[in-house]
């Protein structure tokens, strides 16, 4: 029962300062807020950087990492004595391996990834030089709200943070709500293993991003808006913030806030991040009702991703058909992160709708004989090359029961074990479940657990319930998570089966 | 926005009602008699929908959605035993199974308090029979003399956590952790007596695997206890109480279920934990009189309420009635109360009386 007066929006910046989860200090966040200190020790315990704030170096264990050489960065620090532990996906798969220091910024990297070169002619166009004047807000205004609305419908835009929804749909629910306080949260807590497109736009295009927010908050009548970052971007926050500086728009009329996170992939799901937002452990809320309705402390809410705010600019000024006109199938660009097995890692803007070699020759190349391909991040789960030619959009890969997700492209060539691939995937899924459905909770663990003693003992029969484990899962979980979280599993037996037979024993797991 | 408020129909397997704003497709299901098994659902606490067992189906919907949580809307047809529901629940069962203390014949453990995830096993059957997980649960350590939890039968539901938090207001547990090692923990993993705790063993009687159980208690087992109502006579509120009986003694004090009883399935910590005085050597059962050699002695009520009539009229004739005084319980009702005062002034004949609780 929230205690009238209490501090809660205070209690995860409060944990942070004070030291996370370290005895007493839940006491102290807890006088210092008037939120219960059992509480505050729950809300600490949720979040990796904040229940394990002296973890000292943090090794990233995404699937691209791990292919790269994590293992051998985590052997290197054992041998030097170097404090360490291995982490979720660190976003950075573009220079994998890679480890963050206990301050969050980068320990250990390769030069980052390559970009598509300057062409004015793309929508976001990552390479090209960001505009601290903000065109397309002014624009905006001239159209009115309405008008900023029915440009977004006519371009098609469709939501660029994994699931595809008609953005103009979730604008238009919000700005027709009879409430008047709204918010527009910008979801920048992009943590799905494979994907990094959101922090090279904060990197390099934070103009073309918060001019989309202040567009997005204009449209849906609000005047506060959250821009929740990933606490391990900190790189990405004092863009943002330089870039606030910058601008010579006219920002009076909206409050922006910062929110970081605290390590917590979960956060990146809608009705979770709200949570976070609000100083509460991040579990996803039942849906409905949806944020646009009942969102920030029941009030509507509008959340994009940043990469479809970053869509929103060029639209209002060249056109909704022109951005329509842009994609392949599905309406606009889109941002292909690539790593693994291929020439020159980055972020790649193509048409949405382009086929893997396409992407991947844009990243490079090739490199060795492909195998398999992770179309958009751990929740894809892996395809084979003969599905190559599959448009990478949302409708077209929802056909061949994957999905694009967040665009985060990682090609596995010949050497990569897909058994093993498939567990470094199932360990992020178990070490990211919030824990509060059992679908997800037990079922995390359970399909894990069976990949794990698959590769020990070779006996396939220890993978005989796996389909319906993920039924099960899909079914009954709260949210996305656990809905796709078998995917890298049942999807790579598919494909995969020589994987996945009867093989020599006493294989060691990790 | 009048029209909202009016009454709609909704179809609940096949049979037609009428709900109101603002039901839950639960309450509708409860009004025809349609039984949708729970295990988080407690209906004092804000529905979270997290356990997934009430999970039916819903005309509106492509997902299953949770009937504790769900809104009646009209025009609604819900299913609650159609081949997906009852797959669902299979497969569910199979993954709480999976991280559950079982006994020899692969069921949920029986527990003195009972385990609702055992009723549903036996019920509506289990799927694949997987493996145990390895959840790797923080235990705390508690000292407390009253309130026992064993993570490992902890399914999660949280109920004890929105009990303590949404009921009495106390907030002395929290979810804490996250994935499979969730468990219930207090600020810093401190011992309940040590925390905000009242020990009111609010969080025993909700939860429903039986994870919280009382310390006195350990290691009963449930069935063949008899269950006698009786009215709490530690302070006036009049809560009713079942005592638990075994063997011609009280063993355990629980709550009628919520709803049932003005206490609505509240106790505190004297009525649910005081009661071995009841067995105690020295408590008095009978009414005893000195003798003249300084002995207590049994006596008939008639007698000792005559010997102690004597004694009072017998101060108040040598002394005055204000040499005399009298004091009552919080342990008594107010009517009773009133009584001791109304004896005390109308017939002895003095103010002096007072109650523990009257400060």
């Amino acid at each position: 029962m929230e205690k009238k007066g209490a501090k809660r929006l205070a209690v995860l910046d409060l944990l942070e300062e004070h030291g996370g989860r370290l005895p007493g200090v839940s006491n102290r966040v807890s006088v210092e807020t008037g939120v219960p200190a059992a509480d505050v020790y729950g809300v600490a315990s949720f979040y990796t950087l904040l229940d394990r704030p002296n973890a000292g170096i943090r090794v990233c264990q995404g699937l691209t990492c791990k292919m790269e050489g994590a293992d051998e960065l985590l052997a290197q620090l054992k041998n030097d004595g170097v404090p360490h532990e291995a982490v979720s996906c660190l976003g950075q798969c573009d220079r994998a391996p890679v480890a963050i220091d206990p301050e969050l910024e980068l320990h250990q990297m390769g030069a980052r990834g390559g970009v598509t070169p300057d062409n004015p002619e793309l929508p976001m166009n990552l390479g090209g030089n960001d505009d601290p004047d903000w065109p397309a807000l002014a624009r905006a205004i001239e159209l009115g709200e309405d008008g900023v609305i029915d440009a977004i419908e006519a371009s098609g835009l469709q939501g660029r943070g994994g699931a595809g929804f008609a953005a103009a749909f979730k604008w238009r629910s919000v700005r027709s709500q009879p409430e008047t306080q709204r918010y527009v949260v910008v979801n920048a807590d992009e943590g799905e293993p494979g994907t990094f497109k959101d922090r090279e736009i904060m990197l390099r295009r934070p103009h073309l991003m918060l001019e989309g927010m202040a567009i997005a908050a204009y449209a849906a009548g609000a005047n506060t808006a959250f821009i929740y970052i990933r606490g391990e971007f900190p790189e990405c926050r004092r863009s943002l913030q330089r870039a606030l500086d910058e601008t010579r728009a006219d920002l009076s009329w909206l409050d922006i806030r910062f929110v970081a996170g605290h390590g917590a992939y979960i956060c990146g799901e809608e009705t979770a991040l709200l949570e976070a937002i609000e100083g509460r452990r991040g579990m996803p809320r039942q849906k409905p009702p949806y944020p646009t309705v009942e969102g920030l402390w029941g009030k509507p809410t509008l959340m994009n991703n940043v990469e479809t705010l970053c869509c929103v600019p060029s639209i209002l000024l060249r056109g909704g058909d022109w951005f329509r006109s842009q994609g392949r199938g599905e309406a606009g660009t889109k941002l292909y992160c690539v790593s693994g097995h291929v020439g020159a890692p980055g972020v790649y803007e193509l048409p949405l709708g382009a086929t893997l070699d396409e992407v991947v020759e844009a990243a490079g190349g090739y490199v060795g004989t492909p195998r398999a391909f992770s179309p958009g991040g751990a929740s894809s789960g892996f395809l084979p090359m003969s599905m190559r030619a599959t448009p990478l959009s949302f409708g077209g890969l929802a056909e061949v029961g994957s999905m694009l997700g967040s665009a985060g492209l990682v090609v596995l060539n010949d050497t990569v074990d897909l058994a093993e691939a498939v567990l470094w995937q199932q360990v992020f899924f178990e070490d990211e479940s919030c824990g509060q459905c059992t679908p997800c909770r037990v079922g995390c663990s359970v399909q894990r657990q069976a990949v794990s003693s698959y590769l020990q003992s070779g006996d396939p029969n220890t993978l005989r319930h796996s389909e319906e484990v993920a039924w099960e899962m899909d079914e009954g979980s709260i949210c996305g998570l656990g809905m796709v979280a078998s995917l890298p599993l049942t999807s790579a037996m598919t494909h995969f089966p020589e994987d996945f037979g009867r093989r020599e024993a006493a294989r060691q797991s990790e | 926005m009048s029209q909202d408020r009016e009454e709609f129909e909704v179809i609940i397997d096949g049979q037609r009602t009428t709900a109101r704003p603002g039901e839950t497709v639960m309450a509708v299901a409860e009004r025809l008699g349609v039984d949708i098994p729970t295990l988080c659902h407690d209906p004092r606490l804000d529905p979270t929908g997290a356990c997934r067992m009430c999970l039916v189906e819903v005309s509106t919907q492509r997902r299953m959605q949770p009937a504790c949580k769900f809104l009646a809307e009209a025009g609604m047809e819900v299913q609650t035993g159609t081949e997906r529901v009852e797959r669902h629940r299979k497969g569910l069962l199979s993954l709480y199974a999976a991280d559950h203390p079982l006994d020899v014949d692969g069921l949920p453990q029986e527990r003195a308090t009972g385990n609702q995830l055992r009723a549903h096993t036996l019920s509506y059957g289990t799927g694949p029979n997987l493996p145990p997980i390895e959840a790797g649960r923080e235990n705390r350590v508690d000292p407390n003399p009253y309130i026992h939890f064993n993570a490992e039968s902890c399914i999660n539901c949280a109920r004890c956590v929105r009990y303590c938090d949404e009921v009495e207001a106390v907030s002395a547990i929290t979810l804490a952790g996250r994935g499979a090692s969730t468990t219930i923990a207090t600020a810093d993993q401190i011992g309940l007596l040590d925390s905000t705790c009242e020990l009111c063993g609010g969080c025993i009687d909700t939860r429903p695997t039986g994870a919280m159980s009382e310390v006195q208690s350990l290691g009963m087992l449930g069935q063949d206890e008899e269950r006698v109502r009786t009215t709490c006579n530690f302070c006036g509120v009049g809560c009713q109480m079942d005592l638990h009986v075994k063997e011609g003694k009280v063993v355990r004090v629980s709550s009628p279920p919520p709803g049932e009883t003005l206490n609505d399935g509240n106790l505190c910590v004297k009525g649910r934990f005081s009661w071995e005085f009841i067995h105690h050597d020295e408590r008095l059962t009978e009414p005893l009189v000195r003798d003249k050699d300084g002995v207590l002695r049994p006596t008939s009520w008639d007698e000792a309420i005559r010997v102690a009539a004597e004694g009072l009229l017998g101060v108040k004739e040598r002394h005055g009635a204000d040499a005399l005084g009298f004091i009552s319980s919080s342990r008594c009702t107010g009517e009773e109360n009133y009584l001791v005062q109304k004896l005390s002034r109308a017939a002895f004949g003095t103010n002096n009386c007072h109650q523990c609780a009257a400060t």
